[in-house]
């Protein structure tokens, strides 16, 4: 590897050595006790009684652990529905902004036509533009849609096509088409490919990791986001984990409303640690050579 | 992103121009290879125009009109300055600066050092990497109210005050204190969110070229030198573009104050200029004057991006 | 496929796939057979009870059944909105997105902000004996809460007067009379002083400062002292007077003073129930259904309560806070589907021995029978005296439980106007109140009331 800060030398011996491993060993514990600690009060304290849990000290371990709280939050909260949802608006944010933002990007690096420019210029410009600026209007037009007077309250392509409209995606796309050499593709259309033939042959192959992380971006974004899914979908049936937890917080006791936050981590944390190496490398070293 | 201060221009030519037989015309298959560009663009075109640029166009109208019953009417500047008279307005403005400036002393520093840490172990640095990013995949709900009931429980059976008392320290009321509601916020989303600031770090770090390190080291730079001549001046631009996301994203915080301060906290010590937005549109039914707010906003924003990109353009 | 086809298939997949997206979007909403499917009438209906409470969801159910046997030619589709029913964001959302049900959930206090959205229908023209048939036995003073410039928007389901409840194992423990509870904001303090020193983080009595709730109760004690949050005319605040005051000194006092209030601030309306299920609350102020919420959401035992009326400052109070809640009408529903909710709702909420009503069955499910609560009909009306009959035959309530606020009326006032908006306002400065120890009162009801100005300047 190559040499960083501190010289391999310098802790390979004598006093270096001991003071690397001492620091080791104290980074491993305390970063352990800092994002495991939580996790951990989190899980034990919803099998906690709700008496146990207003106790002076708090327990360490519970003394009397019930999953009650657990299968309260399932039932009560239709985990399961909410975790479809959000697994659903997921995947569907994915497709959409791989589908158009790639046509986009590819069109603005390698098509390039007439007022390209002032189209990447203008999408580029909605980077300044805070989320919160926009809420109310956007919330305004979701649920009545110019010349169509349609409401998209409740229906995934509230939370989908606002996605497409992603400047970041489609300028790291972009980059990275751009510096796909233009004689590769210039062979593919002396042969007669056509466009799509082209993006769908010869530059989506080799964009497969910028592609990656524009996915887990996509999935990251649905994932976290809370005020837009709030108000775009009302409904029980429609609402994803986190607006559903928090809907239920305010008339749930306490412990359950811990439990169900345990239960809605799960699933991603167990994605997460199974791919956790492709995830890693791909935002380690997709988004910054894009 | 670490080049997207240093966009090259491409000049190459059109590839579109590149096939098409000269049997047709040239305007004519310049036309249709325009079209080929938007019928490649239009979804995004689509989506841009219904969800950002018309949206924009649409908050500024908004914030000048009133809407009763249906009937909007054309009011001038009445919303702008019904937002500003309002004490919230103040309250918000300065609550967020705070929080802006507290998450920029904690979430922006210490990502950067925790990469400089990780990127000098030589073990366990998958295991590191791992705990670091595991809170940034909770979904955002989760976290907080494991801080709100559990961590933050004013009563000495909450988590922290178990700690703190257990260390012999003085315990704290956290959110129900005025003074604590902004750090713990900011203590909260510093968890929550600082592993992906870590990751894009590290990234950077390993790009430094060693021999740097290597000449500093020969001209007998001790080690917080090397970071200063060497570290930062390397990782300089990722620094810089971190730090204008991480106010933009500051500046908009909503859900921590919704979740661990109930919305305006205690004192309206939780009240940002978001939850106000937030509060004004979809709970006082005045639309309009959230929309003002927003505009508000985003000239606030404008104006500090100026200021910024001045800044570090001077540098250059 | 030659160059141009493929070019054109891109475009057309990229627009079909558009066009797609959007008339999938709009089946959703255009789909007029819902109003009538096979010639039956089809409506929605808000506010079904939550999966965690678990009778009240079977009930209703089971109602539902039995409403469209009778009537075979209506099909309810309930939908499910939260635990409570209203919870003021999520309403004023719905209105402007409109997406409420067919028939829908408002509080009395929602009805401006209703027609305000222009969204709801003037029922005038249906709402007769022949839809409802205890119409007429409804209290008059509720139908005009729901009434505005001689048009009828809701039909009133529910009815409450605010007082004080208490914990009376705590209340004997601390060797308080439960006969005998506090009947001043004086005999409060000194109450509560006693039972929180049971310690075991007992709160003699608790206080709700968040997510609207501290407002809501600042303005039921405020009423307690014969004060008003808005002038009579709406226009402007009048909270920041003696009264004000004398409401955020008394808990400034319990909370400060004797340190009575326990630790835990901040509370909304689920957190100060779950303490009290948990036998942590000696008093707090509320209305009776309070107690249903404790049993049945909590999981606290609703005979350990009992309820008194309102205290006063020096004496009887001088007013206490009603509120309740009704049934609204989308405005573009058809004639059959506007009596086909009507009927539903005479079923479900206004049929002594039904519905809500169904005290024998409410008794063996261990729901608190006996609560003097909806307070729906007039005095004297037929309906009143069916009601009280089922509710006294089935009754599971030590009747001396709520006894005393039956006996001791307070006169009762309504919310105030953009109640809900001003009850966030109010929470600051009950807050405020309640977590810092050197709170200037003066300040937090100033600051407060100017909020409060700006907020009926933006509604005007």
């Amino acid at each position: 590897m190559s040499r960083t800060l501190i010289s391999q030398a310098q802790i390979g011996r004598g006093r270096g050595r001991y003071l690397y491993w001492a620091i080791v060993v104290a980074v491993l514990l305390i970063f352990t006790l800092i994002f495991i600690g939580p996790l951990y009060w989190m899980v034990t304290g919803a099998l906690k009684s709700g008496q146990e849990i207003a106790q002076t000290p708090p327990t360490l371990f519970p003394k009397d652990p019930q999953t009650r709280n657990y299968t309260d939050a399932w039932t009560n909260l239709n985990l399961a529905k909410l975790m479809f949802n959000t697994f659903y608006y997921a995947i569907g944010a994915v497709f959409f902004q791989l589908v158009f933002d790639t046509a986009a990007a590819y069109a603005l690096s390698k098509l390039r036509p007439i007022f390209g420019n002032v189209v990447l210029g203008l999408m580029l410009a909605t980077l300044m533009i805070p989320a919160m600026v926009l809420i109310v209007p956007q919330y305004v037009t979701a649920i009545d849609l110019p010349f169509v007077h349609v409401s998209l309250l409740d229906s995934p392509f509230a939370i989908w096509l606002p996605l497409v409209a992603n400047a970041f995606n489609i300028f790291l796309l972009k980059r990275f088409f751009d510096s796909i050499p233009e004689d590769l593709i210039a062979a593919a259309m002396v042969d007669g490919a056509s466009p799509l033939r082209t993006l769908w042959s010869i530059i989506l192959p080799m964009s497969r990791p910028i592609l990656g992380v524009v996915s887990i971006f996509a999935v990251t974004y649905v994932w976290k986001d809370f005020l837009w899914p709030k108000l775009v979908m009302p409904s029980p049936e429609t609402r994803t984990l986190s607006v559903g937890i928090y809907a239920f917080s305010g008339g749930t006791p306490m412990n359950v409303v811990v439990a169900a936050s345990v239960i809605a981590a799960i699933p991603t944390v167990v994605i997460f640690l199974i791919f956790q190496r492709n995830i890693m490398a791909g935002l380690t070293s997709g988004s910054l050579k894009g | 992103m670490a080049t997207m201060t240093s966009v090259p221009e491409t000049s190459r030519k059109p590839l579109s121009g590149a096939y098409g037989k000269a049997t047709r015309t040239r305007r004519g298959r310049k036309m249709r290879d325009n079209l080929t560009g938007y019928a490649f663009l239009i979804g995004a075109i689509f989506c841009f125009a219904l969800f950002s640029w018309f949206p924009m166009i649409r908050g500024i109208v908004m914030s000048f009109q009133h809407t009763k019953r249906g009937v909007t009417s054309w009011v001038g500047f009445d919303n702008y300055v019904r937002i500003v008279q309002d004490p919230s307005f103040w309250t918000a403005w300065k609550n967020t600066a705070y929080f802006t400036v507290l998450a920029l002393v904690f979430g922006y520093v210490l990502p950067f050092v925790v990469a400089i840490l990780l990127n000098e172990l030589r073990h366990a640095k998958g295991y590191l990497r791992i705990l670091v990013y595991l809170p940034v995949i909770l979904p955002p709900a989760s976290a907080l109210f494991l801080f709100k009931y559990y961590a933050y429980d004013p009563s000495d059976a909450g988590l922290f005050n178990a700690i703190l008392k257990f260390l012999h320290l003085p315990t704290s009321e956290w959110m129900q204190s005025p003074g604590m509601t902004m750090p713990a916020m900011v203590l909260a989303s510093t968890w929550m969110n600082m592993g992906s600031a870590v990751l894009v770090y590290l990234a950077a770090l390993q790009n430094i070229p060693g021999e740097l390190y290597e000449a500093a080291e020969l001209d007998g730079a001790g080690l917080l030198r090397r970071i200063w001549n060497v570290t930062i001046p390397q990782t300089r631009l990722i620094l810089a573009l971190l730090a204008m996301l991480q106010i933009v994203a500051t500046m908009q915080v909503f859900i921590e104050p919704l979740i661990l301060a109930n919305g305006a906290g205690t004192q309206d010590s939780a009240t940002t200029v978001a939850y106000l937005i937030y509060q004004h549109g979809f709970f006082q039914n005045d639309l309009n004057g959230a929309a003002a707010l927003g505009v508000i906003m985003l000239l606030v924003l404008a104006a500090f991006s100026a200021v910024y990109v001045r800044l570090t353009t001077k540098q250059d | 496929m030659s160059v141009p086809q493929y070019r054109k298939v891109a475009a057309l997949a990229l627009v079909a796939g558009l066009g797609f997206s959007l008339t999938a979007c709009s089946t959703k909403s255009d789909d007029d057979t819902s109003k009538s499917a096979g010639g039956k009438t089809v409506i929605t209906v808000d506010c079904q009870p939550d999966g965690s409470q678990k009778d009240l969801l079977k009930n209703w159910n089971d109602d539902v059944a039995a409403f469209e046997k009778e009537n075979p030619d209506v099909t309810i589709k309930s939908v499910s909105v939260g635990q409570q029913c209203d919870n003021p964001p999520d309403f004023t959302a719905r209105l402007t997105g409109g997406t409420m049900t067919d028939v829908f959930y408002g509080y009395m206090t929602d009805l401006q902000q209703v027609l305000d959205s222009g969204q709801a229908m003037d029922i005038s023209q249906y709402v007769s004996k022949d839809t409802i048939p205890t119409w007429d036995s409804v209290d008059p003073a509720l139908k005009a809460v729901f009434t505005d410039d001689n048009k009828v928007y809701a039909v009133p389901t529910k009815n409450y007067s605010m007082g004080l409840l208490y914990n009376k194992t705590l209340f004997t423990k601390a060797g308080l009379d439960v006969a005998n509870p506090p009947k001043t904001w004086a005999d409060v303090r000194a109450a509560a002083k006693k039972i929180s020193a049971l310690g075991g983080g007992v709160a003699g009595y608790s206080e709700y400062s968040a997510g609207n709730t501290g407002g809501w109760h600042f303005t039921a004690e405020l009423y307690s002292q014969g004060g008003q949050i808005l002038s009579a005319d709406n226009k402007k605040a009048d909270f920041n007077n003696a009264q004000g005051k004398q409401v955020l000194q008394n808990l400034k006092d319990m909370r400060y003073g004797d340190n009575s209030m326990g630790s835990r601030q901040l509370l909304q309306w689920g957190d100060l129930l779950t303490n009290a299920a948990g036998g942590k609350v000696g008093m707090f102020v509320g209305a009776p259904d309070a107690t249903t919420a404790i049993v049945q959401t909590f999981q606290g035992k609703y005979d350990e309560w009992a309820m008194a009326p309102l205290p006063g400052q020096d004496g009887a109070a001088k007013g206490t806070l009603g509120g309740g809640e009704g049934y609204f009408f989308r405005k573009d529903l058809t004639p059959e589907q506007v009596k086909a909710g009507l009927k539903w709702i005479a079923f479900e909420k206004l049929t002594p021995g039904k519905g809500q009503f169904d005290y024998a069955r409410a008794k063996p499910q261990n729901q608190p029978v006996g609560l003097p609560q909806p307070l729906l009909f007039a005095n004297g009306s037929d309906a009143q005296k069916q009601e009280v009959d089922l509710r006294k035959a089935n009754q599971n309530l030590p009747t001396e439980n709520f006894a005393l606020f039956e006996a001791t009326p307070v006169p009762i006032k309504g919310e105030p106007a953009n109640a809900q908006a001003i009850y966030a306002v109010l929470d600051s400065a009950m807050s405020g109140v309640l977590t810092n120890p050197n709170a200037n009162i003066d300040e937090l009801l100033k600051t407060a009331e100017t909020k409060t100005n700006q907020l009926l300047a933006s509604n005007k």
